[in-house]
């Protein structure tokens, strides 16, 4: 059986609510083995799009695909082979962890080829230090977390949908979910994930989607919202250098200069910055990364031309 | 046995013991208290006599016999009151319980049909209410002799076969409005609602001519009328009861499997 290249494919999708905002037009894909990250503030419309593609709502119009089959007619063979994470996480609560895994074990007829999925799921759980033994309304917001974790990973799906996973996770377990989520991939699985902060998805997500206000703004690979993001650097001079020497340079968005430093927002490659501070004594230069965070901010700033300097 | 109908019916396992154990003291009670019925029966009897018509056949019979005795106190009384609660609870709770507890995306995220979610969720409503009538049958049968209270095991099968057509279907009732809605809490007000409009319709149309042509509305005309207790099954009454459940799974099964969850 030959496999399509899209695991998913969204195509003008539009959901409408009675009175809440849904989501417009969105279009995109997610290709095989590809992390896909869907940012956005909450509320715009994140988790309307994933409960689409589990058909838990149905779309106004517009249409899905996934693994190149209707979600609705075909949810069956369409969930055998997702992993899914809600986003508000409600578990049974009267369970142990180990009965309500063992039954949505039972429920997803085991794992590939209907392999017995404890030594996965005990496995998993060991790597998140989650004691299975304990009652669900007995553990923590994080602890129940890690139990929607092993349930969404215990049948080695080919497209795990997640929606906020690390909320509640303190920052060790995020590193193994991180892990785990690197081995998925490796495995060939693709990933779909949202979220509301730049962290996780810049850790996990090839490309990511940015949706506000039920609309999608842009999709872009993460490399280049990096390199669209201001480059911050401080070069510290033996003497004080006028600033006015590097805000005229190609890229160069701001140009400060403070005592013996000038500090520098460049967009994109900082090649002429360099060749400008050789003409003076350089006594350092620092440089920090640009997060993906400030990229995706600018996404969201009010005025539409562009134009960060001051 | 499905995987999800055997975690349905595990999820019950602690509320289906409870109310087995509380319906067996009941059932027990009730049987303890016949012999000292049946002999004030007498003036039971002249008492209930002078009642009006409508109250008559809430609450006359005939005392001193055990088919009656068991009609007026264990059939037409609490015995629907309790089975009631349970099946339109367990109703309600099946898919709106669950979707309002958020366990519904959970749980359809895994490869199973709506349609299968709600069949699980049916069957395990019929079976611990089936259970609950075994139960019923069993305590009387077990701990009426002790009492005096002797009835043809056949004539008590067909009586608590009726209370559980009759529980069943309102359970599917409120299933159906779970479904339609989402709601576990108008799911059981409304199935709850209609059961006590039903309920005194029935009673009031024995009474009142310009109501009676309205009683066969009432699946309560179709649970002891004839009297199971002395005349056993009336196949007619298990077809009309078979029938309005049939009615409230289809509009259950349409609903649900058209709608949006809620988040």
């Amino acid at each position: 059986m030959s496999e399509p290249a899209a695991v998913i494919e969204v195509r003008e999708l539009t959901k409408r609510y009675g009175t809440s905002r849904g989501v417009e037009d969105l279009t995109f894909e997610v290709s095989r083995g590809e992390a896909f990250g869907f940012l956005g503030p909450n509320g715009a419309g994140k988790t309307t799009t994933i409960r689409t593609l589990l058909d838990f709502i149905r779309p106004t119009s517009g249409s899905i695909r996934v693994f190149d089959m209707d979600p609705r007619r075909e949810g069956v063979r369409v969930h055998q082979r997702i992993g899914y994470l809600p986003g508000e996480l409600a578990l049974y609560e009267r369970m142990t962890g180990e009965a309500f895994l063992r039954s949505f074990a039972e429920l997803r007829g085991g794992g590939r080829r209907g392999s017995d999925t404890w030594p996965r799921i005990s496995d998993l759980a060991d790597r998140l230090s989650l004691d299975l033994t304990r009652t669900i309304h007995e553990l923590s917001h994080g602890n129940k977390q890690k139990v929607g974790l092993v349930q969404a990973f215990m049948h080695e799906p080919d497209l795990l949908i997640l929606d906020e996973p690390t909320q509640g996770l303190d920052p060790l377990v995020q590193q193994t979910f991180y892990a785990m989520v690197a081995e998925e991939r490796a495995r060939g699985a693709a990933i779909f994930l949202s979220s509301h902060v730049m962290p996780e998805v810049e850790r996990v997500c090839d490309r990511i989607g940015i949706i506000r206000d039920g609309q999608l703004v842009t999709v872009t690979d993460i490399g280049d919202l990096k390199a669209k993001a201001l480059r911050r650097i401080e070069i510290h001079f033996d003497r004080p250098v006028s600033a006015s020497a590097f805000s005229s340079l190609a890229g160069v968005k701001e140009a400060i200069a403070h005592g013996d430093s000038v500090l520098l927002s460049v967009e994109g490659p900082v090649d002429a910055v360099i060749k400008e501070a050789a003409a003076h004594d350089v006594v350092s230069l620092e440089t920090r990364e640009p997060s993906l965070e400030e990229a995706f901010l600018a996404f969201y700033e009010p005025h539409e031309d562009g134009e960060r300097s001051e | 046995m499905s995987a999800l109908l055997k975690k349905t019916l595990r999820d019950q396992e602690r509320a289906f013991l409870a109310w087995a154990i509380g319906l067996a003291l009941m059932a027990g009670m009730y049987a303890a208290f016949y012999p000292s019925v049946r002999d004030s029966a007498t003036d039971l009897q002249r008492y209930l006599d002078n009642l009006p018509e409508a109250l008559k056949s809430l609450f006359g019979g005939d005392f001193t016999t055990p088919a009656g005795y068991l009609r007026s106190e264990t059939f037409s009384a609490l015995g629907p009151i309790l089975f009631l609660v349970f099946a339109i609870g367990a109703g309600a709770r099946a898919i709106a319980g669950e979707e309002e507890g958020r366990t519904l995306d959970l749980l359809l995220s895994a490869p199973i049909r709506r349609s299968h979610v709600i069949a699980d969720k049916w069957i395990s409503l019929v079976v611990t209410t089936l259970g609950l009538a075994v139960v019923l049958g069993l305590t009387i049968t077990l701990i009426g002799p002790l009492f005096d209270l002797r009835i043809p095991v056949g004539d008590l099968a067909a009586a608590c076969l009726m209370l559980f057509l009759l529980a069943v279907t309102f359970g599917t009732i409120a299933l159906a409005i779970g479904c339609l809605t989402g709601r576990r809490g108008l799911a059981n007000g409304i199935a709850g609602a209609l059961a006590t409009i039903t309920y005194v319709l029935n009673v009031l149309a024995t009474a009142e001519r310009s109501i009676a042509p309205l009683r066969p509305l009432s699946p309560f005309r179709w649970y002891l009328e004839p009297d199971p207790l002395t005349t056993g099954v009336s196949a007619t009454n298990v077809l009309v009861l078979l029938a309005i459940t049939a009615i409230a799974y289809l509009g259950a099964w349409l609903t649900f499997e058209r709608r949006d969850l809620r988040a």
